[in-house]
């Protein structure tokens, strides 16, 4: 059974691996060092660390998306080509898909990262390159969870994209849509609308991943406890993770295919 | 498959005309709209508060914080032309200086741009609320902070020719307790002052004890502050060399 996975595992990967994802990955790292360089030029002071910490956030934006469009492009040409139809012919149980799946993105989130460690390890020292890129991969690994859910519920990609980069952002902008949330019911004095709106984006917290969940920019600038952060969003990510996992599991086996 | 085209001439001839002329109004009107920006200075925005900043920051505020410090840096550079620091409203600049240290308060760029950019300018009044602005940051991070409260101190003394103010900010370098690291000629700061130095003669003396004392760890602000010390180092010779003409 085990080998079974690992074949379909082998085959969706063939799939990913393309010149193209090359090609892009070389592009993003160019564009991201010499924007650095700039900021760099730029910095009157601490210009190592502006620029270190920009090609970081820089790199995790556009790898993000890049591993978003990857997995949703691999999975809606299985749709397309009728290729679940096809594997659920042969002797595999469709948690062998989803499996196979988590195994591809876990995959690619490290082939996106081993460049961002090598790059941010030249820039900072190799503590804080080995961090930020087990860091990264921890985020795009979520991501690309939520990109997956993403594609097998709604089909399509621009969908699959528009949702999970909306679930991303919200996650991101959390702390932003609380404060103004907040300031709102003070403005209107307490009003039920407020308060309502407000208990609602309350409860939507609960189902989105926390800011524990992504990699701290913040460590270029000042020392920390790498480790204990890295637990703290291993953690947060395997929980989430994993509930993300078990919602793709349900609704793919809800899904019905004409064999 | 790609769908044949018909040639360009066979278009109606009213529209291909309308095309001709539509793109060559959006181009002049383009090219006078930038004619216009490269004219005029472009104000300073005000700021917004710094909580939204830190929610737009996605988690990275201490990045943000400085690419907003870096922005203001470049602001009175604009359409390859380089604006007066007298043009700038100094109330705003000091809002944007003080949302930058809210955003990242354990960075000391706001401070530096005070105490050696926006310090440039010949107003008392400006220089006043930058020496104000230093002092309050002071106040708040002395470790962090203690190094551009002497470089205030000197300002205010050279070019506000307040010796009093200048002497108050040295006093409160020298009151800080032993927790508080710095090099012990910044705790005498005060003498340096009372000492008969010119502009020129005390900026060199405080960069050589800086660059002596090992108290900056930064290559570019190293590297910065070299610049400025054979910069004086040239001006005191050609105020030496006016005097004894």
């Amino acid at each position: 059974m085990h080998s079974q996975t690992i074949s379909l595992f082998r085959f969706l990967m063939l799939g990913i691996l393309s010149k193209r994802l090359l090609v892009m990955m070389s592009i993003m790292v160019l564009v991201a060092v010499l924007a650095g360089s700039f900021v760099d030029e730029l910095a009157i002071i601490n210009g190592d660390a502006i620029q270190t910490a920009f090609v970081a956030d820089f790199l995790r934006y556009s790898l993000a998306l890049l591993a978003l469009l990857m997995i949703a492009t691999s999975v809606a040409e299985d749709y397309e080509f009728r290729q679940f139809e096809r594997l659920l012919t042969m002797p595999l149980a469709r948690w062998q898909y989803i499996a196979a799946q988590t195994l591809v993105i876990a995959c690619l989130c490290l082939l996106l990262t081993l460049p961002v460690a090598v790059l941010i390890s030249l820039y900072s020292n190799a503590a804080v390159g080995l961090y930020w890129a087990v860091a990264l991969w921890l985020e795009l690994f979520l991501l690309g969870i939520l990109g997956l859910l993403a594609i097998l519920s709604l089909e399509k990609i621009p969908q699959a994209v528009i949702f999970s980069l909306a679930i991303y952002l919200l996650a991101k902008f959390s702390s932003l849509i609380s404060l103004m949330l907040t300031e709102s019911v003070k403005l209107s004095e307490g009003s039920v609308t407020s308060r309502v709106i407000e208990f609602i984006f309350g409860a939507i917290l609960y189902v989105i991943p926390g800011s524990r969940a992504f990699a701290e920019n913040d460590v270029f600038f000042a020392s920390y406890d790498l480790s204990a952060m890295l637990g703290s969003q291993f953690i947060t990510v395997s929980i989430y993770a994993l509930f993300l996992l078990t919602v793709c599991l349900i609704d793919f086996y809800r899904k019905e295919f004409n064999l | 498959m790609r769908r044949g085209e018909r040639p360009l001439l066979l278009l109606p001839r009213p529209l291909l005309l309308g095309f001709l002329v539509l793109f060559a109004s959006q181009l002049l009107y383009h090219h006078a709209g930038r004619a216009q920006v490269a004219a005029n200075y472009q104000t300073l925005d005000k700021p917004l508060s710094a909580p939204l900043y830190r929610g737009l920051a996605m988690g990275s505020e201490q990045l943000l914080g400085y690419l907003l410090a870096i922005q203001l840096q470049l602001h009175d550079n604009q359409a390859g032309r380089h604006f007066r620091y007298s043009m700038i409203d100094y109330d705003v600049l000091i809002d944007w200086l003080e949302l930058i240290s809210a955003i990242s308060p354990q960075s000391g760029y706001a401070t530096l741009l005070a105490s050696r950019i926006y310090s440039q300018t010949g107003d008392p009044d400006r220089l006043r609320q930058l020496l104000a602005f230093i002092e309050r940051r002071f106040d708040e991070n002395p470790q962090l902070h203690w190094r551009r409260l002497a470089e205030a101190s000197l300002l205010a003394k050279h070019k506000l020719h307040d010796l009093e103010r200048a002497l108050q900010m040295a006093e409160k370098i020298a009151r800080q307790p032993e927790s508080v690291q710095m090099p012990q000629w910044a705790r005498d700061f005060r003498f340096l002052l009372l000492a008969e130095l010119n502009e020129f003669e005390s900026a060199i003396a405080i960069i050589q004890a800086l660059l002596r004392s090992k108290a900056v760890a930064d290559p570019d602000e190293k590297r910065f502050l070299e610049e400025k010390l054979s910069t004086f180092q040239q001006n005191l010779l050609d105020f030496q060399q006016t005097t004894s003409n």
